[in-house]
């Protein structure tokens, strides 16, 4: 599989000079494709921090990034002092099960989990969990519904302007009438998963939908009338004509739908975690601006900081897979 | 998780045919051995909301000291994003409790915004909030104010003072504009009474006609700002001055953008501030629960007024975290430790302006519930006349002072309290003696609300309707 | 003689929103088993119309089409199509796209070993044999239409229709493949309607020649019987005064008789 190395242009370039094989060639290339990025950032750095002196808010300066990296340090360390903590917990918690049990033979002891709070590492895991239930969701929904309006003109042109009305339509607009209805609908005594991680993945659903309907619809209708020639003469039924023919050949447009999906999934689960206050970065960052301490926006910046990269990863999977599945490998670029 | 359902009933069914044993068996048995009568929560895994407030204070120390968990009780503490998600979330049950204003568990039950039926068996603190104004007012207003002999103005500084700076821009035809934090929360009765005492109208609400903005006829425009938005929001001249809880007072003299004028223990000496809130529903499917929860919360109270507010700098410590209040310890401390800061540099020392435990704070009064109450009808949130029964038993059906007792006697027996700490349970009425130490001097006495209506020239009287 | 494919008055409208547009007339053919035909005529002219009308894509609004006794009204894979771009599914091999068909055609009919081989035996015969594990991007056009042939062969129709099959490629390769296609249509003895608007190749593949009239309302102008020698060679037929006066005939039709008035 030579997916993972076209991604990383550099790294032939590398073994080729660990080789000795070419070595002027192979270090211009090296410089082209880690050298001038790593200029980029580095002048970034410095404009930052430059910049950074200059803001004064009422929290103090803004912070640069030595001050984003001590707080990204100390996020971490908090994080391991928690797990210390939360051994402490199990522990009492046994002892105390124990003690009722020898009290009350027929007590059936239960673990509880921890109830300190969240640290940094805890709540990114929250949010990737969140975003990929809504984005997972979303394309169940999504493929199916563009292939179906796909293969019609009359559906395509009725579902149209549906989609276009809601496809705009913010993630704020949308979380309270989720809120309200997730509170109508979802009622349990002990719900397997809290409210607030249902309406932020629903809200994330909702907004991530589109793309993907509007790209699978678009990639289905435009299949080369040759190939559902083909399929008209082989007589194929419906299911394997979708099977066989329609899904391949949208597979391309599938994934431009399912990657814009998974962008805007990501960045609108940070605003819905805001407000509906799932414990993941989205919360993070309200925490920290209501905390309004001389560490918060240090600390909100690493949550930026880490909100950029984990996009910027996600897309690049999304792309790897795209690499991995479609036939049509021109175009998963970029 | 069926597994754990099936645990917590056949806990729950075990826990009640021992408390028959035990009733069957006799006191006797109960006195000689406590472990034998100990009673298990029928709920053990609580989550708790609060707003980054340092008067959440009583909710960390109870994590943080382990008397939830001396209860059986294992909590996790969440803050909110703002009052209105903190209700909701309580009312739907996504919160089994949380730190609320007080005239959060009185609105939501007569039906003020949200309707739903709130009640409260802890208080959870006194006094804690202050009114700031812009850099401009205040040079606008300083002229008025009596000095004392070194210079600094005669505190506490009355609305009077204000009230020709009002009158100035009314002329100027420029509208007069405060934050406070939410329309039921103790800031905006606070904030109304300071206004209204120096004569400034704070306006009417007329929820029956549509009208929630509580503007009209007013003086001063009050809107609702989140407390942490305060500071920004002045500097940014959208209004020009609100009334908030710590830090954010506080903030506005490091800032050097605005100037606190009053705290509101001037406004009304150890009033009542923010009470700890649980659905009826709530509190009638676990009882047990409930009285554990308050048990751990008073003995966390008593911990911060303790040793002459000796373990205060170590509960900033905790409160500096950024899971509670996360503000800067200095900042914390500047309130939490007994000092206020007015004009930069005229520190003065304010002992009581955080009180947790001290003065019975944590005891549920009627008579502060009543007191809440008179203020919503003043201001026409409450839009119909109401008679005095009323108020007492919508008091009665949201304080609970009798979960209160039941909880301290059991802390008493225990021994992890003494009951000199405490009401007499046996002789107390919920209501405290009339109290006179307001701004205005007017007294107020819970057993008469109406007549105490009458006595402000601001205000709804009894009859009166928008 | 018993005709196999029989189109009789066959005419087609194409609704427009000024009204119906007939594109083709009266159009009447009677095809016998084993025989080649060319379609020719200027672009425009119908001749893929009438290929798509038999082919089952289209349906006549006039007339129709009867295929050995029974009349055609969907498309099927007994009249097998060979596309112009050969239209093979790119996400496929050559041996998978082949496999689509046979798997539709034989399923239950053939065993899975048999499939195997019958694949594999109608890719040799396009000379494909060493290149079936290859996926349409990784081939040249020509071999590409080959596997199109091979897999339009492996459905064993009755009709094979072929629509300007060798247009898009260059002169050489498509000399090669109308060679294939002799050998294998001499082999297996199929019947054929092939497209064209080349004259030569007309001529060289043909039994007879079909030359259509300019739309609107295009019908057969007249039929040419080509009656060369089997097997032919291209190389002999270029001195043959028979071949180039087949050739001039197709040639008059289409530049005198027929001659396309070109509107911008």
């Amino acid at each position: 599989m030579n997916i993972s190395l076209s991604n990383v242009a550099w790294l032939e370039p590398v073994v080729n000079v660990a080789k000795g094989k070419n070595v002027g060639t192979n270090l211009q290339i090296i410089f082209k494709s880690l050298g001038i990025p790593l200029v980029g950032i580095l002048v970034f750095l410095v404009l930052w921090s430059i910049a950074a002196d200059r803001i004064d808010t009422s929290l103090g300066k803004f912070p640069g990034p030595g001050e984003v990296a001590t707080q990204a340090k100390g996020l971490i360390k908090e994080h391991n002092a928690e797990r210390i903590k939360a051994v402490a917990f199990y522990e009492r918690q046994e002892i105390r099960n124990a003690e009722r049990s020898a009290a009350d033979p027929t007590y059936e002891a239960t673990i509880r989990p921890y109830t300190g709070k969240p640290t940094y590492i805890d709540q990114i895991f929250t949010s990737l969990i969140t975003v990929m239930s809504g984005f997972i969701l979303a394309s169940i929904i999504a493929i199916p519904l563009g292939i179906v309006i796909g293969l019609s003109e009359n559906l395509y042109s009725a579902f149209n302007p549906i989609i276009q009305v809601f496809k705009p339509v913010s993630p704020l607009a949308w979380l309270p009438i989720v809120t309200m209805v997730v509170s109508a609908v979802y009622v349990s005594d002990d719900p397997m998963f809290p409210k607030s991680f249902i309406t932020s993945m629903i809200t994330v659903m909702l907004c991530c939908l589109w793309p993907t309907v509007i790209n699978t619809a678009v990639g289905v209708a435009s299949i080369s009338r040759d190939l559902i020639n083909v399929s008209d003469v082989l007589r194929l039924s419906y299911f394997t004509h979708i099977r066989k023919i329609v899904i391949p050949a949208s597979i391309p447009m599938v994934f431009t739908g399912l990657r814009l999906s998974l962008s805007i999934a990501w960045m609108v689960l940070i605003a819905a975690e805001m407000l509906a206050q799932n414990p993941g970065l989205g919360k993070f960052v309200w925490d920290e601006f209501q905390n309004g301490s001389s560490d918060s926006m240090g600390r909100i910046m690493v949550a930026i900081v880490t909100i950029g990269l984990i996009g910027f990863a996600l897309d690049r999977l999304m792309l790897m897979l795209q690499r991995y599945v479609s036939w049509d490998k021109s175009s998963a670029t970029r | 998780m069926r597994q754990v359902i099936t645990n917590r009933r056949s806990a729950f069914k075990c826990a009640c045919i021992r408390s028959v044993l035990v009733l069957a068996t006799g006191f006797a048995a109960m006195s000689s051995s406590l472990a034998s009568a100990v009673e298990y929560a029928e709920k053990e895994e609580l989550k708790f909301g609060f707003i980054k407030l340092t008067d959440m204070a009583p909710l960390a120390i109870a994590y943080e000291k382990g008397y939830f968990e001396d209860e059986g009780l294992y909590v996790t503490l969440e803050a909110q994003a703002n009052w209105k998600v903190l209700l909701d979330r309580t009312i739907d049950g996504q919160l089994d409790g949380a730190h609320m204003l007080a005239g959060q568990p009185l609105g939501a039950t007569i039906g003020f915004g949200t309707q739903a039926h709130i009640i409260t068996a802890f208080s959870m603190d006194l006094n804690g909030n202050g009114i700031t104004v812009s850099n401009d007012i205040w040079e606008q207003m300083k002229p008025h104010i009596p000095k004392q002999a070194d210079g600094k103005p005669v505190h506490p500084i009355k609305a009077d003072a204000l009230k020709p700076v009002v009158d100035k821009l009314k002329a100027e035809g420029k509208p007069f504009k405060m934050g406070m934090v939410f329309p039921v929360s103790t800031h905006n009765y606070e904030l109304r009474y300071w206004l209204a005492a120096g004569g400034i109208h704070p306006g009417y609400y007329a929820p029956h006609k549509g009208d929630t903005s509580g503007n009209i006829n007013a003086d001063a425009l009050l809107s609702v700002t989140p407390p942490p938005q305060m500071p920004a929001t002045m500097e940014a001249g959208t209004i020009h001055g609100y009334c908030v809880g710590e830090p954010w007072n506080q903030q506005a003299v490091f800032k050097g953008i605005g100037v606190p004028v009053i705290t509101d223990y001037e406004i009304w000496k150890n009033n009542p501030e923010k009470v700890f809130g649980v659905s009826k529903e709530w509190a009638d499917k676990y009882p047990i629960t409930h009285k554990k929860v308050v048990k751990a919360l008073i003995r966390a109270a008593y911990w911060l007024d303790a040793n002459d507010n000796g373990n205060r700098p170590e509960a900033v410590k905790i409160l500096s975290k950024p899971n509670y209040v996360g503000a800067d310890y200095d900042v914390i401390a500047n309130s939490m430790t007994g000092t206020f800061e007015y004009e930069k540099g005229d520190k003065r020392a304010v002992p009581d302006f955080n009180v947790f435990f001290r003065y019975n704070a944590t005891y549920p009064y009627y008579s502060d519930a009543i007191w809440y109450l008179t203020q919503m009808r003043r201001w026409g949130q409450i839009s119909e006349p109401k008679s005095d029964e009323w108020f007492m038993e919508t008091a009665k059906k949201v304080y609970r002072p009798d979960i209160y007792a039941s909880a301290a006697k059991e802390l008493i027996k225990e021994g992890k309290l003494s009951a000199k700490d405490f009401p007499d349970f046996a002789t107390e009425t919920g209501f405290k003696p009339p109290q006179t130490e307001f701004i205005d001097e007017i007294t107020y006495d819970g057993t008469q609300p109406n007549a105490y209506l009458k006595k402000f020239s601001i205000g709804l009287k009894s009859d009166e309707k928008i | 003689m018993n005709p196999l494919l029989e189109l009789s008055d066959v005419g087609i409208d194409f609704p427009t929103p000024n009204g119906p547009f007939c594109a083709l007339q009266g159009v009447n053919l009677k095809i016998a088993k084993g025989e080649f035909i060319s379609l020719i005529g200027h672009s425009g002219c119908g001749k893929s119309t009438v290929l798509n009308i038999v082919a089952g894509l289209y349906k006549a609004t006039n007339g129709g089409v009867v295929l050995a006794g029974k009349e055609v009204n969907e498309p099927g894979p007994e009249r097998a199509v060979v596309f112009q771009n050969h239209s093979l599914l790119p996400w496929l091999t050559a041996y998978q796209n082949v496999e689509l068909a046979v798997q539709k055609v034989f399923k239950g009919k053939k065993s899975k070993a048999e499939m195997k081989a019958w694949i594999e035996h109608n890719l040799n015969l396009v000379h494909m044999g060493h290149a079936m594990h290859k996926r349409p991007d990784e081939i040249s056009g020509g071999m590409k239409q080959r596997v199109g042939i091979a897999r339009a062969l492996s459905m064993e129709p009755s009709v094979l229709l072929l629509d300007e099959p060798f247009g898009a490629l260059d002169a050489l390769t498509r000399a090669h493949l109308q060679d294939s296609l002799m050998e294998i249509q001499k082999d297996l003895d199929s019947t054929v309607i092939m497209i064209t608007h080349d004259v030569d190749e007309a001529v060289l593949l043909s039994d007879r020649i079909v030359m259509m009239t300019n739309g609107p309302s295009a019908t057969v102008g007249e039929i040419l019987h080509v009656e060369l020698e089997r097997p032919r060679n291209r190389i002999q037929l270029a001195d043959d005064p028979t071949y180039n006066k087949y050739r001039q005939q197709v040639l008059s039709f289409l530049y005198e008789k027929q001659r396309k008035v070109e509107t911008a």
